[in-house]
């Protein structure tokens, strides 16, 4: 059973790691490289709080809404210029973005690891099953589940999404509709970085602060992304549980055997479903 | 250009390309140029720069000179790879480096040691660990001044045995340095009597070891052996901290904490036991003028890879001092045979069997640290005789 409440925190933490590059991908088509470097400005952001504050719950509530400005302010900046062109200047953007991020980031905060502690009431263990569960474990488990309820909400059952979809599939006819798709996009590049930065929050005090993570979760994101597929709130969900029960039976049976089950997974996705187990094909198929 | 001109100069630029470096510089030294190798972006960014200040500490403090000539670095980025590090190196060398010191990472250090042998030119490592770095009779002229992973191991049973720990469960990053290490360690837990419950091969680069973490607390071990240093060290010990692993069972590694990954851990660090490969708090008068110097340079106390840069190159350099000459044969034989006694760290020998120096081995917990102490520091609470953790050569 303790596999089970653990593969759930891993499956919702990797939900939240890559929520918002399906997202971006899904909304404006564009592959954001630089999911990750917003990953790790949302931990750097939340550090510089905490620091500040010595409230992890103040950071939990502003670092992704100063990383969705930031996010804004790239898509208005930067991104804009590039969507009428081949998808390879998008890929290039996002990925001099990293650099730039990267960069941005050892002037502020130099090179040293930073570290966010667990909040005080989330620092101990919870006795469930016979096993010793983290609190904060917990917390991911259930803050992760309300993210994705809250998505899908907003994507399938509101009317904002109605209209992040319409401006999706046909911003011409969006834009007779009196729909302003310019601001659409950049509210829907806001709402990804917002996500990529609340990964990075609620990551903060599992791993070590640094210059590096940035990159180190942008894989588990593109298998997620391409697993539930391109695009889809609701694929991106179901891939996360699969990869995160996967990894935590792999861990729990065959420890050497969890990257190949991994890689497995995504191969034979790619070789069955290239499009994704939820694309929009496969759902109506 | 006539044809027999071309190719006489042709002919003349590939034999200078192809001769060793020591033969095209013995003439032209009119300074002491020194290839420095390190990582300073990439996952050891943090460890290239910190070695750097030390390195720069040791150089200022013999007034930037040796043999009479100025001492120069050029300060180059491997990124943490093996293939920028030969790429920069070799540039280099061609423009007349006298020596190499780097890189961080084993993978890079071999790659260069590889170099070294090659063109014939002085190597110094002063943190990489892989033990096959200084084989018995292996690269001749690359030496390290810093501890070996071997050794590191060592103590990890020493502190095993001397906390009567009996039965241990394993975590290892899954690469080949630490699969060595633990296969090192598993022999050692045999021959003492000791137990191996468990072992997990974690990736490299692991970022959630929630799983094995809930299989140890639910094990019968009463030590948990971390072979993980870096980001992975630091991940295990937050997120064991998160279930209290620690107040069940007694955490140690051979590389797990120092000053630096604990500041990265927290509080979670406290009670972690670990090998430190140099510490700024060993008493003795040549460590307390490098603390000294290092703390008004740069406001703060040295890391392991401050010091230990610090203290390589000095040894280094003192012993070319010494030899007078330009001749690198002579530097190489001096040194393979040298002791230093001025060590921050007490005494070393360099073996003259594989060029590894023969060090004190210091063992230390993350304690709580008081002004100006940093925070969370580690206390040295055992000092292991090179005799207990080195074979003979």
């Amino acid at each position: 059973m303790s596999t089970i409440i653990i593969g759930l925190s891993l499956s919702f933490l990797l939900f939240l790691l890559s929520a918002g590059l399906t997202l971006i991908f899904g909304m404006l088509g564009v592959i954001n490289f630089a999911h990750g470097a917003l990953y790790m400005l949302g931990a750097y952001t939340s550090f510089q709080i905490v620091q500040m504050t010595g409230s992890f719950w103040l950071g939990l509530l502003f670092a992704p809404v100063i990383i969705a400005g930031l996010g804004a302010l790239i898509e208005i900046l930067a991104l804009k210029q590039v969507y009428s062109r081949d998808h390879i200047f998008q890929l290039l953007l996002t990925f001099g973005l990293i650099l730039v991020i990267d960069d941005a980031t050892k002037l502020i905060w130099g090179l040293d690891y930073k570290q966010v502690p667990t909040p005080d009431f989330l620092s101990g263990p919870v006795s469930l099953f016979g096993s010793q569960i983290s609190s904060y474990r917990l917390f991911v488990i259930g803050f992760g589940a309300a993210v994705s309820f809250g998505l899908f909400v907003l994507l399938d059952r509101s009317k904002w999404g109605m209209i992040i979809r319409a401006a999706s599939s046909d911003p011409d006819m969006a834009r007779t509709l009196g729909i302003d798709v310019n601001r659409v996009r950049t509210g829907v590049f806001a709402l990804g970085s917002y996500l990529a930065a609340l990964g990075g929050v609620i990551a903060a005090p599992l791993v070590p602060i640094e210059l590096g993570m940035g990159f180190s979760v942008i894989i588990d994101c593109f298998i997620v992304v391409i697993i539930g597929g391109l695009g889809n709130i609701r694929g991106a969900i179901f891939a996360s549980l699969l990869l995160g029960m996967t990894r935590a039976a792999g861990y729990t049976y065959a420890t050497e055997w969890v990257e190949l089950l991994t890689f497995a997974l995504l191969i034979g996705t790619l070789m069955f479903r290239p499009a994704g187990l939820f694309s929009y094909k496969g759902r109506t198929a | 250009m006539k044809r027999r001109n071309f190719l006489q100069t042709a002919g003349a630029a590939a034999l200078v390309t192809t001769l060793p470096a020591p033969m095209l510089r013995a003439r032209t030294a009119e300074e002491f140029h020194i290839a420095a190798i390190l990582a300073f972006s990439g996952a050891y960014g943090l460890i290239g720069n910190d070695m750097r200040k030390g390195a720069e500490l040791a150089v200022a403090k013999r007034g930037g000179m040796v043999l009479g000539k100025p001492i120069r670095f050029t300060w180059e980025d491997d990124e943490t790879k093996p293939q920028p590090a030969v790429q920069k190196a070799s540039r280099l060398l061609a423009e007349g480096a006298q020596m190499m010191f780097g890189a961080v990472s084993s993978a890079s250090t071999l790659a260069l040691q590889s170099l070294s042998t090659q063109r014939k030119v002085p190597h110094l490592v002063t943190i990489s660990a892989d033990d096959a770095i200084t084989k018995r009779d292996g690269a001749p002229y690359s030496f390290r001044t810093s501890n070996t992973l071997g050794m590191e191991v060592n103590m990890s049973m020493e502190f095993v045995k001397s906390r009567g720990l009996k039965k241990i469960y394993a975590v290892t990053a899954d690469y080949q340095a630490t699969r060595s290490g633990f296969e090192q360690f598993a022999e050692l837990a045999k021959a003492a009597g000791v137990e191996i419950v468990g072992n997990d091969y974690a990736p490299l680069g692991n970022r959630d070891f929630s799983v094995i973490i809930d299989k140890m607390a639910r094990s019968d071990a009463d030590g948990i052996a971390v072979m993980a240093t870096g980001n992975d060290g630091i991940t295990f010990v937050k997120q064991a901290a998160q279930i209290d692993l620690g107040k069940e069972k007694v955490i140690f590694g051979p590389v797990l904490q120092d000053d630096v990954f604990a500041a990265a851990t927290g509080p979670a660090a406290l009670g972690v036991n670990s090998g430190v490969r140099y510490h700024y708090s060993v008493d003795n008068p040549a460590n307390k003028a490098f603390v000294e110097a290092y703390r008004e340079a740069h406001g703060a106390f040295p890391s392991s890879f401050a010091g230990e840069a610090y203290d390589g190159l000095s040894w280094w350099l003192d012993v070319v001092e010494e030899t007078d000459s330009w001749d690198v044969d002579a530097w190489v034989e001096a040194f393979a045979n040298s002791v230093y006694e001025d060590s921050v760290e007490g005494r070393k020998e360099m073996r003259a069997c594989d060029h590894q120096a023969s060090q004190v081995g210091l063992w230390g917990e993350v304690v709580r640290g008081e002004a100006p102490m940093p925070e969370l520091t580690m206390k040295i609470t055992e000092i292991f005789p090179a005799e207990r953790l080195f074979d003979s050569c």
